[in-house]
């Protein structure tokens, strides 16, 4: 098990030394500690909460077999979990738009107002909308390694997830946060 | 104040705050700061932005976080599943040393039985391998078939139906298991049982030596049928799994089953 206070296997090659007397128990410790990281990524593509659950299962599912399978050691387990989790992400998404389009249902939609009182609600739901069209309004890309970047993933995991480079990691987390600032400046 | 073209960039600013400068670049940027208030303000507004940014962040996507009771307990379902049909030697090792359980030293010479047993049992599997080696359907013993995790649609996004060359060493290892180390690889072709293109693992017990003696039921033949059974999963036909099952099982007989016919149609 991976108490909240210790290190995650880093690779697939140490938590499969670590799986040697049950895998189960540790993919699902391991699913413990990462499923809301991974939840909150997958926000940003948007995805309905149930697709991107279901993302994030089959991600699991397919780390147990991959323990199973031996070979490749997959130096950096948490972003190998990204992108799997990333790629099922993709492709649950043109799923949905293909069997209803337009009809996208995401987290952000329902935003829950933690405001005390009603100016303080107000500032609130303005700075949150204010964020959502700018957000929304960003490249894909830049928006993952928004999202990537707020999950605490260093720039060097955020090109292998996103299969691009570091420059371009740069670059997208560059643009996406100057958009933020100059929509705060307004 | 410095002359605008000396500032640093939104860009340079980014990577001091999220400490992914080069270790060159370092002293020259914390410098600059030191002396540029301009600079200085920007970086703040850029750490602003991502403080808002945060917020913005975790309150959005909260609401798309459930308690984790029901996600995790099937999870646990699903890998105990997967579990069942993916038996692997350490695993039942493990279940035989739980702690607690008695019959410790019977399990030790269990192992120390079966290790002697395992050198019998080898000598007599090659002698059977022998027959398989002109035969056109592999030992299901040694090539059960292998599939990796991947849905319909991973499958038929996936490009081409060509399978990929299969490496040297583990080439060397199919022919051995085969008892065939002897024999002259331009003979046979290490092939897939369940083509990659249908979600076939590239694991040993996926492979098999196919004979290019064969001049009926040859690999251009199951190659037709792998196309087949492709377009059948991709149109949405044939499941998946019952494609592999049937490329698994007999081969020869899934091309029966699904081109109607009792020999190989011309190609």
């Amino acid at each position: 098990m991976f108490p909240s206070n210790t290190a995650l296997p880093a690779s697939v090659a140490e938590l499969r030394r670590e799986s040697a007397f049950g895998a189960e128990d540790q993919v699902v410790a391991l699913f413990d500690e990462l499923r809301v990281p991974l939840l909150r990524y997958l926000a940003g593509f948007p995805l309905s909460p149930q697709d991107s659950e279901d993302a994030i299962q089959e991600a699991f599912l397919a780390l147990f077999q991959l323990l199973h399978r031996g070979g490749a050691s997959h130096p950096n387990l948490r972003g190998w979990l990204f992108r799997t989790s990333h790629n099922l992400a993709l492709k649950k998404r043109a799923q949905a738009r293909k069997d209803s389009p337009g009809a996208e249902t995401t987290a952000e939609d329902h935003v829950v107002d933690p405001a005390p009182n009603p100016e303080a609600q107000f500032a609130f739901q303005q700075t949150q909308q204010r964020l959502q069209s700018v957000v929304r309004a960003l490249p894909e890309q830049s928006r993952w390694c928004l999202y990537l970047r707020a999950e605490g993933l260093r720039y060097r995991e955020i090109a292998e997830v996103l299969d691009i480079s570091l420059g371009s990691v740069s670059l997208c987390l560059e643009r996406a946060l100057t958009n933020i600032a100059r929509a705060a400046e307004r | 104040m410095l002359p605008e073209e000396s500032h640093l960039s939104d860009q340079e600013l980014l990577l001091a705050v999220d400490g992914e400068l080069a270790p060159r670049d370092q002293g020259r940027v914390e410098s600059h700061l030191a002396a540029c208030w301009t600079c200085r303000v920007r970086k703040q507004e850029l750490e602003t932005a991502i403080g808002e940014f945060v917020h913005f962040h975790e309150q959005s996507s909260s609401a798309m976080i459930s308690p984790p009771d029901g996600p995790r307990a099937l999870l646990k379902a699903q890998l105990a599943r997967l579990a069942q049909t993916q038996p692997s030697p350490w695993r039942r090792f493990a279940k035989s040393q739980s702690p607690g359980r008695p019959g410790l030293a019977l399990a030790a010479t269990l192992l120390v039985m079966a290790a002697i047993g395992s050198f019998l049992v080898r000598d007599l599997a090659r002698i059977r391998r022998a027959q398989y080696a002109a035969v056109t359907v592999p030992n299901p013993n040694l090539t059960p078939g292998a599939t990796v995790l991947l849905s319909q649609s991973e499958v038929c996004m996936a490009p081409g139906p060509n399978n990929k060359a299969v490496p040297v060493a583990l080439q060397r290892r199919v022919f051995d298991e085969y008892g065939l180390s002897a024999a002259s690889p331009r003979a046979y072709e290490v092939d897939y049982l369940i083509t990659p293109a249908l979600g076939g693992a590239d694991d040993i017990r996926n492979l098999w030596p196919q004979s290019y003696s064969a001049t009926v039921w040859n690999a251009q033949v199951k190659d037709a049928l792998e196309d087949h059974l492709r377009g059948l999963v991709c149109e949405g036909r044939l499941d998946l799994a019952t494609a592999q099952r049937e490329l698994a099982t007999n081969w020869i007989e899934a091309y029966k089953k699904y081109f109607h016919t009792d020999r190989p149609l011309s190609r």
